[in-house]
Parts: structure tokens; C-alpha cells; sequence
């Protein structure tokens, strides 16, 4: 039987893995379109909720690994 | 403004400079609440990204930030959301009206003009703000060894007992009503700071907590809050003039969402006073920054005498190099805390590991059955109706077998709706709350049983509950049922439902009558880690009552032939590992509905406690807890034990 802890650690790493992924995906999505997002971005009016968006999808995918980053690395909040 | 044409080129070295910086007031953000703003808006402008674009794109970083630090800190139980959003509206108002006023300036008086007023805005706050927030942490610092708890300041009292009528409203963090009156001008101020010098937290965070009377950490992380509402403002009301570089946003934004992370995780380690500590420092050495360029708008407005332009040059790069150093200041002053923090933790979990001999039954061929079944700290949630009796009788028959220490608690609700029936209930309940656990630690020194108690007080029973167990660091929590029967759902009470479902702890649920004799006791497993949780912890209680111990494994009537050899292998493993350890134990294995299964086997083998195992804590899992485990405790007639393992 496999140990627990470790069963535990490999499903941590490959969740943050998988979330590192998606974030460098956004990322490499954004600035391989970086003309056309910025354009987009700064027609004005309404288009402002193009960063707002664009802010909220980073800050889902991104904080979720980076959340799990730390974790993974054992620096964790106090029990 | 055609801003696109603004816009810059990045090169690698501009993107990792603004990662580094970045992350660095992403780190204090998650400390202090705010920060960092301060440094990100001149880096920017440093670059020659123009000004406006600058403070576009700051906001356009800071709310998603502040979002994620903001759910990262709730967590920890630190955020007060109503107080934020309340405050935050407010500082909407206040970002307005600092940023018409700030192109009032500049039209009268020009660049030079609105620089001076900045600085002064800098300079003024920063002296007497920062200098009392300096001033009180050292005086804390001092005394910490003392006092692990905040007092509230006398002018916060004050405050909270003003009773405006129509004006006032509950504040978790404040744990009293406040008048908005109060919690308005305060954002306003926020706001007008944050248009100013970009860090509103330099008045919010003060303000909380000298003002309103909120815990240090609980306004750092609620002034998160606020600046999400502030950012999300900010962020529209540039963007509809087409002003944010998403791009510069988004970069900033991963070196930030690490840095918050980790401040947070920080805020997890320190005193209370750790917030003064570093927001004090940070104001003091921006202020002397600010200070130092003075002179230079004075210059350009033809105040003093004209600088040379290598003069001029100079203090703005001191100015700027002094900044940088404060948020580094405060990064490592953070980093250090929270790098002791974590040794400590450490050590003092080796020395309790070390300290209490090993109860597994696994040896060494099963490596994942860990020291479980220890119960030396047990926490007694109890309501002083009758259904808690049975709990209050178990905990101290079990305190007493087990050595344990007993932390009893009983609950009074304190929220809007209650402090809305008026002081005297409320004292009335609480007199009839300490009473009842007058009378549950008269009993425990009878019995000869260490027993602390306390009443707690909020608005979310379970959540209290977890939050004393986490405090106590509960190895046990006890909680009484209220019945059984067709209304199984309604009657176990959700909130022994929801605290099964999210405790770290074993939780024991004793129905009024049950009794815990040690006649037998029966094990449930299906050969999971959370099964052999279940039967380490079944073993080493099962030694201390001198009992018998039943392992079930259930097959179920459509499961294949394999499945069912499979369940014998699971009983047989386990009762082999019980009787090693000493425990005389016998296995089962009826094929049926789990949990009628486990019942009717619990009833046959006239057993007093069922054991059964359970993992952590997600929401998923919270969910899955209406299965067998769910059924087992609403209808079992003995007390039942969940082992709980991550």
C-alpha cells in the first residue's frame, strides 16, 4: 500500500503543477496577443471591464497556484 | 489621451524588475493590508510609462490582489467583510473627490504644484500616523511578553459607545455597534489618501483599529477589502478613458499574488503587534523619503532658492532609493517573523511528538497508520440543554481514563439580532452560560479532572467551536445529539453535522442516553487510510477501557465475489494488528447497507462506542459526509467517534 504522506505530497504537486501550467498559459495567451488585448483594452467606455475580466481570470488561476506553491514547498499557516 | 501610443515596450529586464517589486508589496499587502502601491507607481513611471498609465495599471493590480490576500486571510478568520465593504464605499467617495482635488492643484499650480501637495499629503500623515503607530508597537513590543491580546484603545471605547439612532451597525471585528458616522469619515479619509499617495492602509488600518477598536490583524486584512472595492473602482473608472496597461497589470499581479500568499501565511506566526511594527516602520522611512524631495517642488515653485539640476537629480534618486529600502525593510522584517514563527511551530511539535509514546498498532508494515488515538486534550462543546448530558458525562469518564484535560464550552449567540433584544438578555444568557459551566467544572474537580471553561460568543455555533478546538488544539471534540428517528437530519443538529464535517479533531457525538462503559466497542472500515485512522484510534482507546473490539468491513450485496474476499482481507489485516498491539479483537463481515450494517452489528455486539474514520476538511468532502457516516450518527443509539486524519 502506498504511504499516505506521500500519496498526499504527489497529489499536491501535481495539482500546483497543473495550476502552474494554466497560469503560464494565461499568461503566454495574453502576451502572444498582447497588440489585439491591448487594443481591446483601451477602446474605453465599457470595453473597461476587458482588464477588469482579464484581472479576475489571472487572479483565479494564478492564485490558486500560488497558493499551492507555498504549500507544496512546506511553508504553510500556522496549525 | 491615445494611451495605447503611450504604452511601452517591455524588455526581460523591465519584467523581472517589476516581478521583484512586485512580489514585494504583494508580501507586505498580505501583511499590513497595504503597501507596496507606494513603490509600484514611481518603478512604473521610472520606466517612462506616464504617470496616469502608471496609477491606472497599479489599480488594475491591486484589486485582484487584494481579492485573492483577502479570501487567503478569511480564512484565518481575520477579515471582517461588512466592515470592509462599508468602509470601502466610503473610500470609493473619498478616491473621487482626492483625485479631482489633486487636478484642481495641478491646474492652479502645475506639475511642480501637485507634486508639492503629494509630498506634504506624504510627509503630514506619514509623521503623525506613522510616528504614534511607531511609537504604540514599540511600547507593545515591549510588553509582548506580557500580553498576547490587543486592549482597545480608550478613544475606540468612546467611539463604540456613541449610540446615534439609524447610524449604527454590528461589526464582527469590533465585536460592538458602531455608528456609520464614524466609519464613513474614516474611508472617505482612505479613499482621498489612497487617490493621494496611493496607500489609503496608511489611514485605513490605523483608523480600524485606533478608531473603530479592530484587532491589528483583523484590520490589516479587512483594509484588504477595501482596497479591493477601491481597486475594482479605480479599475473601471480608468479603464473607461481606455488607461490600463493590462499588460504591466498582469505582471505585477504575478509577483504579487506569491508575495500575498506569503504574508498572509505570516500573519499566521506573529503578535498582534508585528502589524505596527512593520506598517510603523515602512511610514517613518517613506516619510524621510517624501521629506527629501521637498525642497525640490519648493524649487520649481519658486519658493526657496533654485537647486541645480544635479541637486534636484540626486534627492530624487535618494528619495526613490529610500522608498525601495523601506519595502524592503518591511519585507524582511516579515520574513524573518515568519521564518522564527515556522521554527518554533516546529519545534514545538517535535517535542510533543517526542514527548508521547507512539500509539499506532500498524508497525512497521503499514507505514500509513501514524500515532492516532490520542486524547490529552478534550474539548466539551456543551449547550446546557439535556441532550448535551450525555456528552458532559462521556467527557469526564473519558477525561478520567484517558488523563485528559477538559476544555468545557458553552455557546451565546452575539450577533445583530441578539444585541438587538437588548443588554440585559444578553448578560442574562451569558450569567446562565457560566452557571451551567460553573456547574460542569464543579464536576470535573469531583471527579478528580483537570477542567478550564469559557464562554464563547459569536454569531456561527460550528465556527466558534472549530476556532476553540484549533486554539486548545483539541485532540477531541465532544458534542452531544439530539435524538434520532425519522426527522434524523433535523434532530442530530447541523451543527454537530458541520463540525464533524470541518474539525481537524476526532469528534465524539454522544446521544443524551449513550454510555461509554467499554463493553465493546466496533470498529468500521473499508480498508482506507481513513478506516485504519479509525482502528489505530479504536486500539489505543479500546486499551484504555480494557474492551474488545469488533472490526466490521461491510460488502455490499452488489459487489462481486472479489470485493467481498477483498473485505476479509481488510478485517482480518486489522484484527492481526489489534491483537499485536494487545487488544483483544474479533472481525466482521455482513453484507448489506453499510451503514445498517454497521448498526445492527454494533446492536448484536452490545457495543457502547462505534469508531469509524474520516478525512479533512473540503467542501467536497463535507458534502459526502451525508452517506454512511451521516446515517451512522443520526441513528446509532451508542456514542459514535469520528477519526478524523487529513
Amino acid at each position: 500500500m502506498t504511504p499516505f504522506m506521500a500519496d498526499g505530497d504527489e497529489r499536491k504537486i501535481v495539482k500546483t503543477l497543473a495550476l502552474g501550467f494554466l497560469s503560464l498559459l494565461l499568461y503566454a495567451a495574453l502576451f502572444l496577443n498582447e497588440e489585439s488585448v491591448l487594443q481591446l483594452s483601451t477602446l474605453g467606455g465599457w470595453y473597461a471591464l476587458v482588464p477588469v475580466a482579464i484581472a479576475f481570470v489571472f487572479s483565479v488561476a494564478h492564485g490558486a497556484f500560488t497558493g499551492h506553491f507555498w504549500d507544496v514547498l512546506g511553508v504553510k499557516a500556522r496549525k | 489621451m491615445d494611451a495605447a501610443t503611450a504604452f511601452i515596450q517591455l524588455d526581460l529586464l523591465e519584467v523581472v524588475y517589476l516581478l521583484v517589486v512586485g512580489f514585494i508589496g504583494g508580501l507586505v499587502s498580505g501583511f499590513i493590508g497595504s503597501g507596496g502601491a507606494f513603490v509600484l507607481t514611481p518603478a512604473m513611471m521610472s520606466m517612462d510609462v506616464p504617470a496616469i498609465v502608471a496609477v491606472a495599471s497599479n489599480m488594475c493590480h491591486k484589486f485582484p490582489k487584494a481579492l485573492v490576500g483577502a479570501i487567503k486571510r478569511a480564512r484565518y478568520g481575520h477579515v471582517d467583510v461588512k466592515l470592509g465593504i462599508v468602509i470601502g464605499v466610503s473610500a470609493e467617495a473619498g478616491v473621487l473627490y482626492g483625485a479631482h482635488l489633486q487636478e484642481s492643484i495641478k491646474r492652479a499650480f502645475g506639475d511642480a504644484g501637485s507634486n508639492l501637495y503629494v509630498s506634504l499629503a506624504f510627509v503630514v500623515v506619514l509623521a503623525v500616523v506613522g510616528g504614534y503607530v511607531l511609537w504604540d508597537a514599540i511600547g507593545a513590543h515591549r510588553g509582548a511578553a506580557s500580553q498576547s491580546e490587543e486592549k482597545v484603545s480608550r478613544l475606540a471605547r468612546c467611539v463604540q459607545a456613541v449610540n446615534i439612532p439609524y447610524t449604527m451597525m454590528y461589526f464582527r471585528s469590533l465585536d460592538a455597534r458602531v455608528s456609520v458616522l464614524f466609519t464613513m469619515p474614516l474611508g472617505f479619509a482612505t479613499g482621498m489618501l489612497a487617490s493621494t499617495i496611493a496607500v489609503g492602509g496608511f489611514i485605513g488600518v490605523p483608523g480600524m483599529h485606533y478608531l473603530l477598536g479592530a484587532p491589528s490583524l483583523m484590520a490589516s486584512a479587512t483594509e484588504l477589502v477595501v482596497a479591493f472595492v477601491m481597486g475594482l473602482g479605480g479599475t473601471i473608472k480608468y479603464g473607461w478613458s481606455g488607461l490600463v496597461d493590462v499588460r504591466l497589470a498582469m505582471i505585477i499581479l504575478a509577483g504579487s499574488l506569491f508575495g500575498i500568499q506569503l504574508g498572509a501565511i505570516g500573519t499566521t506566526y506573529v503578535r498582534p503587534h508585528m502589524i505596527k511594527v512593520v506598517m510603523g516602520t515602512i511610514m517613518v522611512l517613506v516619510l524621510v523619503s517624501r521629506a527629501l524631495v521637498i525642497p525640490v517642488y519648493l524649487s520649481d515653485l519658486g519658493l526657496i532658492g533654485t537647486l541645480g539640476g544635479g541637486t534636484a537629480r540626486t534627492l530624487k534618486g535618494v528619495s526613490f532609493g529610500i522608498m525601495l529600502f523601506a519595502l524592503a525593510t518591511g519585507a524582511f522584517i516579515i520574513l524573518a517573523a515568519l521564518q522564527r514563527g515556522m521554527r518554533a511551530q516546529r519545534r514545538a511539535e517535535q517535542a510533543e511528538s517526542g514527548a508521547v509514546e507512539p500509539a499506532s498498532v500498524a508497525g512497521k508494515a503499514v507505514p500509513q497508520l501514524s500515532p492516532l488515538g490520542r486524547f490529552e486534550r478534550v474539548l466539551l462543546a456543551s449547550d446546557g440543554s439535556e441532550f448535551s448530558a450525555g456528552a458532559q458525562r462521556e467527557a469526564l469518564r473519558l477525561a478520567k481514563r484517558c488523563n485528559a484535560r477538559i476544555r468545557a464550552v458553552t455557546f451565546v449567540a452575539s450577533d445583530l439580532e441578539q444585541e438587538a433584544m437588548g443588554e440585559q438578555v444578553l448578560k442574562q444568557e451569558l450569567n446562565t452560560a457560566r452557571a451551567h459551566l460553573d456547574r460542569i467544572a464543579a464536576q470535573a474537580a469531583a471527579a478528580g479532572v483537570e477542567c478550564e471553561t469559557e464562554v464563547i460568543q459569536g454569531s456561527s455555533v460550528h465556527e466558534q467551536i472549530l476556532e476553540e478546538c484549533e486554539r486548545f488544539r483539541a485532540d477531541l471534540v465532544i458534542v452531544g445529539r439530539r435524538g434520532r428517528g425519522a426527522l434524523a437530519r433535523i434532530m442530530v443538529g447541523d451543527t454537530t453535522l458541520k463540525l464533524v464535517g470541518s474539525a481537524h479533531c476526532s469528534v465524539l457525538v454522544v446521544p443524551r442516553t449513550a454510555e461509554v462503559h467499554g463493553r465493546r466497542f466496533v470498529v468500521a472500515s473499508d480498508g482506507s487510510r481513513f478506516g485504519d485512522a479509525a482502528a489505530v484510534a479504536a486500539g489505543s482507546i479500546a486499551k484504555r477501557f480494557d474492551t474488545q473490539v469488533t472490526v466490521v468491513s461491510v460488502a455490499v450485496p452488489s459487489h462481486p465475489e472479489a470485493r467481498r474476499k477483498e473485505a476479509h482481507g481488510i478485517v482480518d489485516r486489522i484484527v492481526g494488528l489489534l491483537r499485536s498491539d494487545g487488544v483483544g479483537a474479533e472481525g466482521e463481515v455482513p453484507v448489506g447497507l453499510t451503514a445498517d450494517m454497521i448498526l445492527a452489528t454494533a446492536a448484536r455486539a452490545s457495543a457502547d462506542l462505534i469508531i469509524m474514520g474520516s478525512r479533512g476538511r473540503n467542501r467536497i468532502e463535507r458534502l459526502l459526509l451525508g452517506s454512511n457516516l451521516e446515517r451512522v450518527l443520526n441513528r446509532c443509539q451508542c456514542a459514535a467517534l469520528v477519526v478524523k486524519t487529513a
